[in-house]
């Protein structure tokens, strides 16, 4: 094989080596791409909000088209009381999709990539709806693992599955997208390096599956950006309304 | 999405030196671990209280104003609307009235012609009663002119036909009796 499918992923230190307190926090290429899609996002929306016209120019209608979508998608998954949580989540999913999609030019480095990033991601936004849920409804949160209308026989077994369920919620938020992300790069990567092996002769047949890929990755990197934020709305809509 | 992972893995488990300790899964090599959570973190927290403090407020004031100036506007078209529709009810109640003027203007230009009309009937027709009566009166003068003019002529005649007759001069009171005598039962009949 012409290369390795895996070199896309690694991480390596641009600039001088930063330690703090014996821990290494160089600035790597992860970190350059985090900064660009941050200030793409920045700039996008900086660029959308420039006018303020009754009738928005096109950039500015695709920003608002942004901010509907994601307030949308919060008040149908947690309702209202939701509200002071959407600069979050507009965030979150705005950085998710904006990495997401960088990561879909050639040579770039995808982030979303990594399975430390979205853990850490995925960690911080379950510890923020636990607490959430615990300052809101108190020792009543605890109620959640305990669902209605289950025969009591059953009762141990489903609250120890719900326990396990949502102690799961990290792992699978953070696999998920991390997970797709990778296959979805690394599945790229070996097409491309199958069109240079099998040269002039074989290697239109993986060319034309690179270039459906793409389109593929592409409608992936927003479906996952998008998972990623429902299934946060979801899990606030669970610690702000208590259901059970 | 899974199966690609799947399918993935699969491949990389038959590239043996992929999982040689610098080409494996780069993601779990620890060393730069700290590193991409503290410029996460970092450059996450940037974004968040960007969007939070300057644009997502911006965005949000400019939806409402949106919504506002188009609620404001169908409010105003509302407004208008229901000032169209009173003008519309007030130019009804006038054309409504005028129509009331003109029929009652009608009516009465009507009867003041009627009127009119009849005091200059009666008056006509006094003068034709009188321009009749005047005409019957000249006419029994002249009937009874004529009678004695009549009378007179027969007399005339009578005497002058008996004279060329007999060549004698009648006694006039005679004739003129026996004339007076035959008119008054014969003129009856012409006159």
């Amino acid at each position: 094989m012409a290369s390795n499918p895996m070199q896309q992923f690694s991480v390596h230190k641009i600039g001088p080596e930063i330690k703090i307190a014996g821990i290494d926090l160089s600035f790597t290429n992860a970190s350059l791409f985090m900064v660009l899609s941050a200030s793409i996002i920045l700039l996008f929306l900086s660029l959308g909000t420039k006018e303020k016209k009754i009738v928005p120019t096109k950039i500015q209608l695709i920003a608002e088209m942004f901010y509907t979508f994601v307030a949308k998608m919060i008040s149908d998954t947690a309702g209202s009381k939701a509200k002071p949580y959407f600069p979050f989540i507009f965030s979150l999913f705005m950085f998710v999709l904006f990495c997401n999609m960088v990561g879909m030019l050639p040579y770039s480095f995808t982030v979303t990539s990594h399975i430390i990033v979205t853990l850490i991601m995925a960690l911080f936004i379950f510890i923020s709806v636990t607490v959430i849920g615990f300052v809101k409804h108190g020792f009543k949160y605890l109620s959640i693992f305990v669902p209605s209308g289950v025969p009591s026989v059953l009762l141990p077994l489903i609250t120890v599955i719900e326990i396990i369920s949502y102690l799961s919620r990290p792992i699978s938020l953070s696999v998920r997208l991390f997970a797709n992300m990778m296959a979805g790069h690394t599945m790229l990567k070996v097409f491309g390096g199958f069109v240079i092996s099998l040269g002039l002769l074989g290697g239109w047949l993986p060319l034309g599956f690179s270039v459906a890929l793409t389109g593929l990755e592409i409608l992936v990197a927003f479906l996952q950006a998008y998972v990623f934020a429902i299934l946060t709305c979801i899990y606030l809509n669970d610690a702000l309304n208590l259901h059970h | 999405m899974n199966r690609y992972f799947g399918f993935t893995l699969a491949l990389l488990a038959i590239q043996n030196d992929l999982f040689a300790a610098e080409a494996g899964m780069p993601q779990l090599d620890p060393k730069y671990w700290a590193s991409q959570a503290f410029w996460l973190i970092l450059v996450f927290s940037i974004l968040y209280i960007s969007l939070a403090k300057f644009y997502l407020p911006k965005i949000k004031n400019n939806l409402d104003n949106r919504e506002n100036k188009i609620k404001d506007d169908l409010e105003d078209a509302n407004k208008f609307k229901e000032l169209s529709e009173t003008k519309i009810k007030e130019y009804e109640k006038i054309i409504e009235e005028a129509k009331k003027q003109v029929i009652k203007i009608h009516i009465e230009s009507k009867n003041r012609l009627d009127k009119d009309i009849q005091t200059k009937k009666e008056s006509i027709e006094k003068e034709i009663e009188k321009e009749i009566i005047n005409a019957q009166k000249e006419i029994s003068d002249l009937k009874k002119n004529s009678i004695s003019d009549i009378q007179k002529i027969s007399e005339n005649i009578a005497s002058n036909i008996i004279e060329t007759i007999s060549g004698d001069k009648l006694n006039e009171s005679s004739l003129k009796a026996v004339i007076e005598d035959m008119s008054k039962k014969n003129l009856g009949k012409y006159l």
